[in-house]
């Protein structure tokens, strides 16, 4: 066979292609890929005859046959896309653009998003877990955490009491703080300490768009040689960090826990506004620039005794925030109310 | 606490600015909240009085007014009602700066306005009837410049105070603290520096424990004394109603400035007259100031004549020795009492009063002399035939400055800074200015800052002298692995796992009424019960999660919402041997369509038990040891036959169930189509291993070999419940899974009888098993049902 033979042969095989592909009723295409590019097709046969044309001509011929290959390969592809393996196209009676199942979607509380991820900043500084009772009793809620019976800083924390009382005959009460939690701690292991301690508190006062009778409360303690206030600021900035992105920053303010000596109240720079609010009054932080936060300071040497600690040998620092706040926050919420309204249409909004 | 800046401004030498004030107090921990503007502060208002009133042509709420300024008649346009020929008012004419800014000419309605009668809100001033003009009292000169009629302007600076800032508690003591901190000069108040004998009425301290020091000036020849207007312009400002008896306004108006509270006794009502600070003697009445009786217990410290306590020390004065307008001779009393004492007689009289603040938080003992001199002083002003003629000082406790070592490294070392020596020194020294400088150094704590009882307080007062930025945040704590507890870990757990079910979680409160447990069929006797609830909605602690869950789905029903899947982790709490239980539950419950909203090719419908069930089983997925069983007794808020127990490893885990249609009832729910799950935690808490590798479920090796089913379809009497089929499985070979995929009952079975369709799925690991191996299994199983259950192939 020479090269013009070849040429007239494989435009033949085309045409008989291009019949058997347009027939109707339609060809099973698997059969007309098997005639002309099977193994044994036409095609294939005819490329196999290339061998014996001379060489200098063999290429453009060459070049010709795989064009048409691919030629018939695509329509075939075509075809068996209108009636494949999987059946003809269903048209127009499929409306894939109706809603799918409808997975139930549930949510996590913002309170408990806003607490996981706190406790998860603290745990990656090492701090564990701890954890005691709601109903507590007045030696760990106020008098080893330095509020002595009749000091006016019992009046920071109005207290709910219960029909219950504790071994030496005080009213049991509802912990105002998640303050007894480091006692408890403390009482039950040696230093070193590391925990913080979150949960619900409660305090005997009016509900509004910033109070609530019961909220919730994250508390920290650290106890170990030679702990100091600056490793106090590096642990609270590190978590501000964590939480508010890497360009906030802690400031500490001289403030009062009877727990803590020095104490100081901590606000972290607002990353709402960056600072710019002077001109545009930002609504978080009010033009100031910072947002106060929580509260902290060295563990007070009465409360080391308390616990049996040597405060000549054992130091510490303590912080405490509330869980609300952050979730304000975070969430952008300015009612605290309606963290406990628990409107379906708000909490659906959480993504977890 | 208020402070008048004027007042404070009385005590420095070079004041600064309100605001530079307010920063300098806020960079010390003394935070000032508000500054606001005080008295009158407008220019070119003059007293004006009303000659005659015409009506607008233009417009019936606005009259036309001629006043007279008492240089010519003007005429003005007014729209107040209380406009009246012949009144004195503040009249403002054009060019005037009233609150709102410059006052211009204007025409109003066409009719041109010469000028304004004010309200006191356009003049700025606050705590007058603002309903109209301001109407001046009838003896007012016309013509006067308005602004003489009022107090100065000034501002009040609302300081924000902290329990252990009873040094701060006056404006000489924030004074003082600016003196310590930024090293302003302080000056002092006016105070009586003559002298007098002790001799006279007898002061005897009884009860030296609880009062430390008694100071008692007397001054006769007082008759009819009247407060000076300064003084009453200042007490108004700081919010105190100013009496006009000079006696009672000194006192607070000393207490105000110094921060001692003083009291007078008028000595012709004083039996003896003598002075005792004694105990009260058990069951004795007082009669307060206030003409309420009282009844006094040993614990009370009182300030006593001969016979009867004149005054409950600290807290209040007594009615029958009170100081009139008729008091001619007064002693006056400057002492210093127990703080606890004070608190103590406080908190059980009910009464709080400035004076107990500022003495349950401490006085300064040194102050005593000073404040009853400051007070002798005002009093000889307004009085000035009077005469002092007595000062007795009665100190059966002396002030003992403590001494505390103070080491520079100590206070580096609390603080993680490196401050300089020279910096310490120079801050101690502001506080005690003839400390000597030999390390480590022996501080006096000065007497009105008995709060300082360690070097962990003197380094605060270090810190808060050098600025608080100057702690580093630089830490060298150590690396530590942390960890949680088994609650916190299963409640994440647990969260995670219903809400990715389609629960969304809700946070409510822990407090219930009676009402609310009534209607859960819950004792209130074994319930925590507060002694002070906020109200009667509030007054037991939650013994179960179920009334707060259907507060919510009411809540959110009343919303609109069709469906509803909600849960809540919290704690639940009882009575229980004369303590208490605290209880961590998970609760949750569904009502209404699922999946919410239905779904347009069918295949969802109303919630039911078979889907909350489901849920529990999800929930508890590859825990060891799950079951579910018929409860022996559950909960009450259950519908009985509609609830079962679940148990994890032995230990109750919960039930599950539909609500009781009495529960649902008494909530006002339209029917009891809501089912309701509740778990303690404690039993997937105490399965909760802390070792990840521990909590890992080791794979098991699955067959090679090809699995092979078989459909049975078995009538047998509906008593047989599918939990005792399920279990009769157990032991037979190769068995995989035995699936129910179809209950039917109806057509062709008879009553009493039902059809069961179970898939048996089969699978061997050691070899393909044939079509006469599944069948003789088959064939096993179906001799088995039919032996026990009598259990018939469905034809």
């Amino acid at each position: 066979m020479n090269a013009t033979e070849w040429k007239e042969k494989l435009s033949a095989i085309r045409g008989s292609f291009s019949v058997s592909i347009a027939a109707v009723p339609a060809e099973n295409p698997e059969a007309i890929e098997l005639r002309y590019l099977g193994r044994k097709g036409e095609l294939a046969l005819l490329l196999r005859d290339l061998k014996d044309i001379p060489l200098e001509e063999r290429k453009p011929l060459g070049a010709l046959g795989n064009a048409a290959k691919q030629e018939m390969e695509a329509k075939l592809a075509e075809l068996k896309g209108a009636a494949g393996a999987a059946g003809p196209v269903v048209k127009a009676d499929l409306d894939l653009t109706l809603p799918g199942w409808p997975f139930p979607k549930g949510s996590l509380h913002p309170l408990t998003v806003t607490l996981n991820r706190m406790a998860e900043c603290f745990a990656k500084l090492g701090f564990s877990i701890a954890e005691g009772p709601l109903i507590e009793e007045d030696y760990f809620n106020f008098e080893a955490l330095n509020f002595p019976p009749f000091h006016p800083a019992r009046d920071m924390q109005d207290t709910f009491y219960v029909d219950l009382k504790d071994a030496s005959g005080k009213d049991m009460l509802l912990r105002t703080h998640t303050s007894p939690v480091q006692i408890r701690t403390m009482k039950g292991q040696e230093p070193p300490v590391r925990i913080i301690s979150p949960g619900r508190v409660f305090r005997s006062e009016a509900v509004d768009a910033s109070h609530s009778f019961a909220f919730h409360q994250i508390e920290g303690l650290y106890i170990d040689k030679h702990v100091s206030m600056a490793d106090l600021k590096w642990t609270l900035e590190t978590f501000m960090k964590d939480l508010f992105g890497s360009s906030a920053k802690v400031r500490f303010m001289p403030s009062y826990f009877p727990f803590v000596e020095p104490g100081a109240e901590v606000e972290v720079s607002c990353v709402f506004c960056r600072g710019k609010a002077e001109a545009v009054r930002c609504p978080v932080c009010k033009g100031t620039g910072w947002i106060e936060l929580l509260g902290a300071g060295v563990v007070h040497p009465n409360v080391l005794k308390a616990c049996n600690y040597d405060p000549a040998k054992w130091s510490g620092f303590a912080f405490g925030a509330g869980i609300e706040r952050f979730a304000m926050l975070l969430f952008g919420i300015s009612d605290m109310r309606m963290l406990y309204e628990n409107d379906l249409r708000v909490l659906k909004q959480v993504q977890q | 606490m208020k402070i008048l800046y004027s007042w404070l401004s009385d005590f420095l030498e070079n004041p600064p600015s309100p605001e530079d004030l307010a920063a300098k107090l806020g960079r010390v921990g003394l935070k000032v909240e508000e500054i606001k503007k005080t008295g009158a502060a407008f220019t070119g208002v003059s007293v004006g009085q009303i000659l005659k009133i015409d009506k607008h042509p233009n417009a019936d709420k606005l009259a036309l007014v001629d006043v007279s300024d008492g240089a010519g008649t003007l005429r003005v346009v007014c729209g107040a009602k209380n406009i009246a020929v012949g009144q004195k008012i503040p009249f403002a004419k054009v060019g005037a700066v009233l609150a709102e800014g410059e006052l211009k000419k204007a025409k109003i309605r066409g009719v041109e306005s010469e000028g304004m009668i004010c309200s006191a809100a356009e003049l700025g001033l606050d705590g007058y009837d603002n309903s109209g003009i301001l109407v001046l009292p009838d003896d007012t000169a016309v013509g006067v410049n308005a602004v003489t009629l009022f107090p100065k302007a000034d501002y009040v600076l609302d300081v924000e105070m902290l329990p252990n800032q009873s040094h701060c508690l006056s404006h000489y003591a924030l004074a003082r603290e600016l003196g310590v901190f930024y090293g302003l000069k302080l000056k002092e108040a006016r105070i009586f520096e003559g002298s007098a004998g002790a001799a006279g009425v007898p002061v005897a301290i009884d009860a030296p424990e609880l009062c430390t020091r008694y100071t008692a000036i007397v001054i006769k020849g007082l008759r009819g004394a009247r407060t000076p207007d300064w003084m009453a312009d200042r007490l108004r400002a700081m919010g105190s109603n100013p009496k006009g008896n000079i006696l009672i306004d000194g006192s607070n108006y000393v207490m105000y400035e110094l921060g001692q509270p003083t009291h007078c006794f008028d000595i012709s009502k004083l039996n003896g007259p003598a002075i005792r600070a004694r105990r009260a003697v058990a069951g004795e009445a007082f009669i307060t100031l206030d003409n309420k009786t009282l009844k006094l217990d040993p614990g009370m410290l009182v300030i006593a004549d001969a016979k009867n306590p004149a005054a409950l020390a600290g807290v209040m004065g007594g009615l029958d020795t009170a100081v009139s307008d008729l008091t001619d001779e007064i002693l006056i009393e400057s002492a210093r009492f127990n703080p606890p004492t004070v608190r103590l007689a406080s908190k059980t009289t009910g009464i709080k009063s400035e004076s107990s603040y500022r003495f349950e938080r401490g006085t300064d003992p040194e102050l005593t002399l000073k404040a009853a001199r400051r007070l002798a002083w005002l009093i000889l002003e307004a009085a000035p035939a009077a005469k002092v003629t007595q000062i007795t000082d009665v100190c059966p406790v002396k002030y003992q400055p403590p001494v505390i070592e103070i080491a520079p490294a100590r206070v580096n070392a609390i603080l993680g800074t490196g401050i300089a020596d020279g910096e310490i020194y120079a801050c101690l020294r502001s506080f005690q200015p003839d400390l000597k400088d030999a390390k480590p150094w022996k501080f006096s704590v000065p007497s009105y800052r008995q709060d300082i009882e360690s070097v962990w307080d003197a380094a605060e007062e270090i810190a808060r002298y050098i600025g608080y930025d100057v702690i580093p945040a630089v830490s060298r704590m150590p690396m530590l692995p942390s960890s949680v507890t088994p609650s916190w870990a299963v409640t994440a757990e647990l969260k995670n796992t219903l809400a990715a079910l389609g629960f969304s979680e809700v946070y409510n409160y822990d407090f219930l009424s009676a009402k609310e447990m009534q209607a859960c069929g819950l004792d209130a006797a074994g319930a925590v019960e507060l002694k002070n609830p906020l109200s009667s909605d509030y007054q037991f602690m939650r013994e179960t999660l179920l009334p707060g869950l259907l507060k919510t789905l009411r809540y959110n029903l009343n919303r609109g919402r069709e469906s509803v899947m909600i849960f809540e982790t919290g704690t639940t709490y009882l009575k229980k041997d004369g303590g208490k239980t605290e209880e961590v539950r998970c609760a949750g419950l569904m009502a209404g369509d699922f999946p919410e909203g239905g779904f347009w090719r069918g295949g969802q419908g109303a919630a039911d038990f078979y889907h909350l069930k489901g849920m529990m089983t999800r929930l508890f997925a590859g825990k060891g040891g799950f079951r579910f069983e018929t409860p022996k007794k559950a909960p009450g808020y259950f519908q009985p036959g509609l609830c079962l127990e679940m148990k994890l490893g032995g230990a109750g885990a919960g039930y599950v169930g539909k609500l009781a249609p009495a529960v649902a009832a008494a909530f006002d729910f339209k029917d009891n189509n809501i089912f309701y799950f509740e778990i303690p935690l404690a039993c997937l808490a105490a399965a909760w291993k802390p070792e990840f590798w521990q909590k890992i479920t080791k794979i098991k090796p699955v067959s090679p070999f090809p699995q092979n089913w078989r459909d049975l379809s078995v009538v047998l009497e509906e008593k047989h419940v599918w939990a005792e089929l399920e279990r009769s499985f157990s032991g037979v070979q190769d068995l995989a899974s035995a699936r129910l995929i179809d209950v039917y009952k109806g057509k062709n079975i008879p009553a009493g009888l039902r059809s069961l369709t179970i898939r048996f799925t089969f699978s061997s690991m050691t070899g393909t098993l044939n079509d006469a191996d599944v069948g003789a299994r088959m064939t096993a199983i179906l001799d088995k049902l039919a032996r026990n259950f009598g259990a018939k192939l469905r034809s």
